[in-house]
């Protein structure tokens, strides 16, 4: 486990806005840090929506606010004083995605807490930051959490919440 | 009035009478205006509309003008017909609103997964000339459980040796019923107590409702397991454990006086979950499952079979 390889897990969400400034507020000036931005695409339901047309308008949308977040985060991390060649940037698409077919490597959006562990033991990370949505235990209950699932089975790594 | 509708009455049905013949809907976009007599025809077969459904729940009826029991004029066979409605709502679940829609495609895609297999109501989806969905649902002869629960007049103790192990039993293959459904990547989306139907003859308990959805965060199933959660405790409580519902069965304030906030329900904070507490016979492993849904906990259930791994053995510890 190296602790300077770290994972910021993020949305398009203030939360996650958050624990990118955090994590440029806590590493910014330093040297010998690998930091990725991960981003695993999750698309509303097609059920949700009357029509293809507009469920595909929405995707399109998420799709576009994720990206935006994406840019957006490596330049707060650069204008925190972390040099570009620290930071990278990794995009999972969704499985479901209706905007195009999906890659060999997608995410099927059941389980995205699983998916992260997932990329933190496989490929090393020692720190994962991810930002909480601050709910009650009985939103958590009803619709589950990341972060939370992140905090009760990640192993061999440390985790920054950022609330 | 419809010669066309009048002509298969009197083939099909001629004990109607012709006066109430109305229209033959090939379009059943406006869904309001077809109304008893009328005569919905889809994929080539007549449907006779006798009435619309009503949802009855805590004693209020509430008419549901887009699903229609039927008559399949052809055979006889009583049927309900679900047309197209895109309702959105909020579901309020305790303190917390859930933005619920009603998706046609949904509920048409589960009744294909689920043909043949009895733990679900069965139907086949068409579409009428304007492409709206439409369900044609066999009609379960039966009630829900929630009433058969109410029905049985013993105390709980006798309810609890005698007919719960029978009801667990079965609940627990209710429970198998929403795992097949979650392995196939669906969410049932309503799981109440008055969606498991216990059929006439067969005494098998099939789930009704299949076409609400609602947007999710982390999992989808959670809601479905929520709902799980609360069939069991209203079983195993033979009702719902409100102080108000246990006074009024005879336990006093001074019997109830050592409940806290962390014994009722996580969601609906009136409902008792932590039920050992009142009936002391119920077996500690069946009441932990219980406590998985209350306010004390901080761990939540997964996955159906996570509840079904603690349930199934908790069959052996019933009984006199």
């Amino acid at each position: 486990m190296d602790p300077k390889k770290i994972l910021i897990a993020v949305d398009a969400s203030e939360n996650s806005l958050r624990a990118v400034e955090y994590t440029g507020d806590m590493l910014g000036g330093g040297e010998g840090f690998h930091i990725e931005l991960l981003t695993i695409e999750r698309f509303p339901d097609r059920d949700l929506f009357e029509t293809e047309e507009v469920w595909k308008t929405e995707c399109k949308k998420n799709q576009a606010a994720y990206l935006d977040f994406m840019a957006k985060a490596q330049k707060i991390l650069c204008d925190k004083g972390i040099s570009e060649k620290q930071i990278f940037s990794r995009y999972i698409e969704s499985c479901k995605s209706p905007l195009k077919s999906p890659p060999l490597i997608c995410s099927m959006g059941t389980n995205i807490a699983h998916e992260i562990m997932g990329i933190i033991e496989s490929e090393g990370f020692g720190t994962v930051v991810i930002g909480r949505r601050g709910v009650s235990k009985e939103v958590e209950f009803l619709f589950g959490s990341v972060s939370t699932k992140i905090v009760h089975y990640s192993k061999g790594c440390a985790v920054w919440i950022v609330n | 009035m419809s010669q066309d509708v009048r002509n298969l009455v009197k083939q099909y049905y001629p004990n109607f009478p012709s006066k109430h013949c109305g229209k033959i809907y090939h379009d059943t976009t406006e869904f309001m205006d077809i109304s008893y007599g009328d005569v919905i025809c889809v994929n080539g077969l007549h449907y006779m509309v006798l009435r619309d459904e009503v949802e009855r729940r805590f004693g209020i009826e509430d008419p549901k003008f887009w699903v229609k029991r039927c008559r399949h004029l052809e055979t006889g066979e009583r049927k309900i017909i679900k047309l197209v409605f895109y309702e959105k709502f909020l579901l309020k679940l305790g303190e917390v609103e859930i933005l619920c829609h009603r998706s046609p495609g949904k509920e048409s895609r589960i009744l294909d997964l689920v043909r043949g297999d009895m733990r679900f109501m069965q139907g086949v989806s068409y579409h009428d000339e304007k492409n709206n969905n439409v369900r044609v649902l066999d009609l379960i002869r039966g009630k829900s459980l929630d009433i058969v629960i109410y029905n049985i007049e013993e105390d709980h103790e006798t309810y609890f040796r005698k007919h719960f192990p029978e009801i667990l039993e079965k609940f627990i293959g209710a429970c198998e019923a929403i795992g097949f459904m979650h392995s196939h990547g669906e969410k049932h989306g309503d799981i109440r107590r008055d969606h498991i139907w216990i059929e006439s003859g067969t005494q098998k308990y099939r789930w009704i409702d299949f076409d609400y959805s609602f947007d999710f965060y982390e999992n989808p199933f959670a809601l479905d397991l929520f709902g799980l959660g609360g069939i069991l405790a209203f079983i195993t409580g033979k009702g719902d454990c409100t102080v108000g519902y246990l006074l009024e069965r005879g336990f006093t304030k001074e019997d109830l006086a050592g409940l806290t906030e962390d014994d009722f329900s996580i969601v609906f904070h009136h409902r008792l979950v932590n039920l050992r507490k009142i009936y002391p016979y119920i077996p500690e492993k069946l009441n932990n499952i219980l406590l998985h849904f209350s306010r004390g906990t901080d761990v939540f259930y997964d996955t159906v079979d996570e509840i079904l791994g603690d349930l199934k053995p908790c069959l052996d510890l019933l009984g006199s």
